[in-house]
């Protein structure tokens, strides 16, 4: 049943394939710009409280991979704030699926694809890739999206209990805004936030620091916050559910 | 044997962001059953709680009370277990992926559903001929009419053969040859197939040409139930005509019929069908005056519900 509705979901985005590479290759210029930025920042400051180009350019890759495929595969994630708080779940509701996994896979944003590909990209060509280094960097990419998708979902779920769905779009940009800076440029009690209740730092920097330098401990807090995540956004997704109101727009989900 | 039973269903919504404000009772304690191979029409105006109702036995909403089974399944318990049993299709909603064709969403739905390959293949060739759509199932959705969508959107809501149908507002922004034509396969399929039609509508139309049995709600409480026949004879007794003429047609004095707007150019009559036939008095008018132009319209959900509050109580 997912897999029929994954092959829906790339199915449509793949439709117009003008359309779908237009959008692929737009996302890998905007990326592209980011790295030039990072280039010429370098440049001028040899590094940041530890974190040099080759760093900033993996935690780079790792994030675009990360947030290319929570925002690309898992397109909904991102959007659940806002279709539970417009009612937008009843065809949903209506078929004999799980909801929350068949929401996840029911849209693809072509778009986002392109951070997939320029993150395995530029992974390749800044990354010093390695058998060892790959593992690591596929690993930590697949710990990274289930965080993220478990907040984004978390986020978006606090819709069923009130507003506009606006607490799941302040969680994503906050999220994705702060993910992308190395988390060393942070201190006190806005670090510590980064590590638990907007896990920035969760979502590449560490993944990213793995890749370069193993470390259990940071692999365990890793993994269990991954988990603690996608479990968090279940149970809010679940518990809300039953709050659902629906609504009374022409839409699909 | 009943394949739907509501018994004291309540629906509350909470009103956000508003903590002096009530809550509103969108559906008050509202207590029916359907038999199989019924088809309902359940009406009211906008507002009345027939969406919310649709969607506490389709298991999408929570009741706030009362209880519910449908097909012996309490549908908000095990929603996914009634979903593979019966057919649920908002006329505000897609199933369908839009930039596909019908035929490639039914193979992806044919599968959501559980069904083999070769009897969905069959099941939408069988849905093509009895919707007389197969001509649409390989047009992108999103070059699709409205009514040739919902015909794609019923063929999805048929494609895992439901014993019960729920449609809710089908018509809802369809023209009047694209609501006819959806009536007509709403009633061939519940002929054909069997299934049990509970359908919502604000649209009269919708309980002359599709129901048997007619269910009405206003504010949230079930204010009328009975065969259609029977409304027929005492609450849709009446049908609108609005005339124009191409010149001053002197006294319009027919049996029957009462006049109820009249200028120079225009007249409107109540017909009162129980006395006379329609197209007796349409005869009537066109041989002896000069008509222009004339309609005929039901009269509107609001009156129905007026006659129903004003007939005496038995």
């Amino acid at each position: 049943m997912l897999l029929a509705t994954v092959r829906g979901a790339f199915a449509e985005a793949w439709a117009n394939r003008q359309s779908f590479w237009l959008q692929v290759g737009a996302m890998a210029v905007n990326d592209l710009a980011w790295v030039a930025f990072w280039l010429l920042f370098f440049n001028r400051v040899a590094n940041v409280r530890g974190w040099d180009v080759g760093r900033v350019l993996l935690l780079f890759a790792v994030l675009t991979t990360v947030a290319g495929v929570v925002l690309g595969v898992f397109a909904n994630a991102r959007r659940l704030g806002r279709l539970a708080a417009e009612g937008q779940l009843d065809a949903v509701l209506g078929l004999p699926v799980r909801p929350l996994p068949y929401l996840l896979l029911r849209r693809v944003e072509a778009a986002n694809l392109g951070d997939v590909l320029f993150g395995g990209l530029l992974f390749a060509a800044a990354g010093a890739p390695s058998p060892q280094r790959v593992l690591l960097y596929v690993v930590g990419s697949i710990a990274g999206i289930v965080l993220l998708t478990g907040f984004l979902v978390t986020v978006g779920s606090l819709a069923f209990f009130g507003g506009n769905g606006e607490a799941g779009e302040l969680g994503f940009h906050a999220i994705l805004l702060l993910a992308g800076y190395p988390v060393d440029v942070f201190a006190g009690g806005m670090k510590l936030m980064l590590y638990t209740v907007l896990p920035a730092a969760l979502v590449a920097a560490v993944p990213a620091r793995l890749v370069d330098a193993f470390d259990v401990r940071a692999a365990g807090l890793l993994a269990g916050a991954a988990a603690i995540f996608a479990l968090l956004g279940w149970a809010t997704f679940t518990l809300g559910l039953r709050r659902y109101t629906s609504g009374a727009v022409w839409t699909r989900a | 044997m009943a394949v739907i039973e509501a018994d004291a269903l309540t629906k509350t919504f909470p009103l956000r962001g508003r903590r002096q404000a009530c809550p509103v009772e969108a559906v008050r304690g509202i207590s029916f059953s359907v038999e199989r191979g019924e088809r309902i029409a359940y009406i009211g105006p906008n507002g009345a709680g027939k969406s919310t109702s649709i969607k506490m036995l389709t298991g999408i909403l929570h009741p706030s009370g009362g209880t519910a089974t449908v097909l012996d399944l309490v549908p908000w318990r095990s929603r996914r277990a009634l979903a593979a049993r019966i057919g649920t299709l908002f006329g505000q909603r897609s199933q369908l992926w839009f930039e596909l064709p019908p035929r490639r969403g039914f193979r992806l739905l044919g599968a959501i559903y559980g069904l083999p390959d070769d009897v969905a293949r069959r099941r939408v060739d069988e849905l093509g001929a009895l919707l007389d759509a197969a001509d649409l199932f390989d047009v992108p959705v999103r070059n699709l009419s409205l009514g040739q969508r919902m015909r794609c959107e019923l063929a999805a809501t048929l494609l895992h053969s439901p014993q019960v149908l729920f449609l809710d507002e089908p018509t809802i922004g369809l023209d009047l040859l694209a609501k006819q034509r959806f009536r007509d396969l709403v009633v061939r399929v519940n002929a054909d197939q069997g299934a049990t039609i509970f359908m919502t509508s604000h649209d009269v139309a919708d309980i002359e040409q599709v129901a048997r049995r007619v269910i009405v709600i206003n504010h949230g409480v079930l204010i009328y139930d009975d065969e259609v026949s029977a409304m027929r004879r005492t609450l849709l007794a009446t049908k609108l005509i609005e005339v124009a003429f191409e010149r001053p047609p002197g006294q319009v004095c027919l049996a029957g019929v009462q006049v109820t707007e009249s200028s120079t150019t225009g007249m409107k009559l109540v017909v009162d069908t129980t006395m006379r036939s329609i197209r007796d008095v349409l005869d009537t008018l066109l041989d002896r005056y000069p008509v222009a132009d004339i309609s005929v319209v039901d009269p509107p959900l609001e009156q129905v519900i007026s006659a129903i509050y004003a007939a005496p109580r038995a």
